[in-house]
């Protein structure tokens, strides 16, 4: 059996035998997206955050199999989109404690990486802001930014094999 | 456009991990199509980036389920119409008929006036010589 999931294969497992579009979506993705959760928020957090995902994007499962991207990716960035929408409104930006997957989170792509380029990332991916504002707030240059962003990606690229 | 530098711009990686602008979004998704360097690229990371995923992941704590079902249980089914997978659509879609009306082609219009019309005459021969042959046969 393959390891990663195709949206065809996803798509008739789904709709075939009418089991509900959720139960197998919970037994595929679920500790993927409870780990992907623990980067920004601590384990008492990420179970509600877990149910409310499911909950939001299960109706809208459509829309990742009209996406470009594959359905992973889909979850993953509109679990980030509710969970950076969750810390807004708690009106915490720092993300809180982290959970104990963090070692095993993206970060640990970047663990060679210098302190620059991992607090780019930090800033940039968990904590939601764009370039712009990194580049205005830390008063550095765009450009500056810009190019440590993209050395990140290169070495989340090379280190994912 | 160099495609290869695109690349080397992080533009799939940051696609695939939502951190692009709208624009670079909407800009990534026109080149797609046209591009199969870059549908490679994405493919190739996001299969990777799924791999590490399952590698690394983290199972839910048991009530977290249990908490999910319940929720799932309270929304409603995917609309039956979004069920059809694609490719294997039908030539037609099926639709319910609400109107009392029917629509035909315009040529139908004339086709039946001059029906109407012919029958019309043919009607009145038929009078008329069934008329001639009674008063015919009286005589």
């Amino acid at each position: 059996m393959e390891k990663t999931i195709t949206k065809d294969l996803l798509k008739n497992e789904l709709y075939s035998d009418g089991r509900p579009a959720g139960e197998l979506l919970y037994s595929r993705y679920s500790g993927m997206l409870y780990s992907y959760i623990l980067q920004f928020v601590s384990e008492a957090e990420a179970g509600t955050l877990l149910v409310d995902i499911f909950a939001r994007l299960t109706p809208q499962l459509n829309e990742a199999f009209d996406s470009s991207l594959s359905v992973y990716c889909w979850l993953q960035i509109e679990s980030r989109k509710i969970i950076l929408e969750h810390l807004r409104k708690r009106g915490d930006e720092a993300a809180g404690d982290r959970g104990p997957a963090v070692a095993a989170s993206y970060f640990s792509l970047l663990e060679d990486a210098l302190p620059e380029h991992q607090w780019v990332f930090r800033e940039v991916f968990l904590y939601g802001k764009s370039k712009e504002d990194l580049a205005l707030e830390s008063g550095r240059d765009l450009s500056y930014v810009t190019q440590l962003l993209r050395e990140c990606l290169g070495m989340i690229r090379k280190n994912l094999g | 456009m160099n495609i290869e530098l695109y690349l080397q711009s992080g533009i799939v990686e940051s696609y695939a991990l939502g951190l692009a602008t709208q624009r670079e979004v909407d800009e990534f998704e026109q080149l797609l199509p046209h591009y199969p360097e870059l549908k490679e690229a994405l493919r190739d990371f996001e299969y990777h980036l799924e791999l590490f995923s399952i590698d690394n992941e983290v199972p839910p704590p048991a009530e977290v389920r249990q908490r999910i079902e319940d929720r799932l249980r309270e929304l409603p089914a995917i609309p039956e119409a979004r069920r059809v997978i694609r490719g294997d659509l039908p030539d037609y879609v099926a639709a319910k008929e609400t109107s009392e009306y029917i629509r035909v082609h315009k040529i139908w219009r004339t086709l039946f006036i001059v029906v109407f019309v012919l029958a019309k005459i043919f009607l009145i021969l038929a009078i008329y010589f069934f008329i001639r042959y009674r008063h015919v046969t009286q005589k």
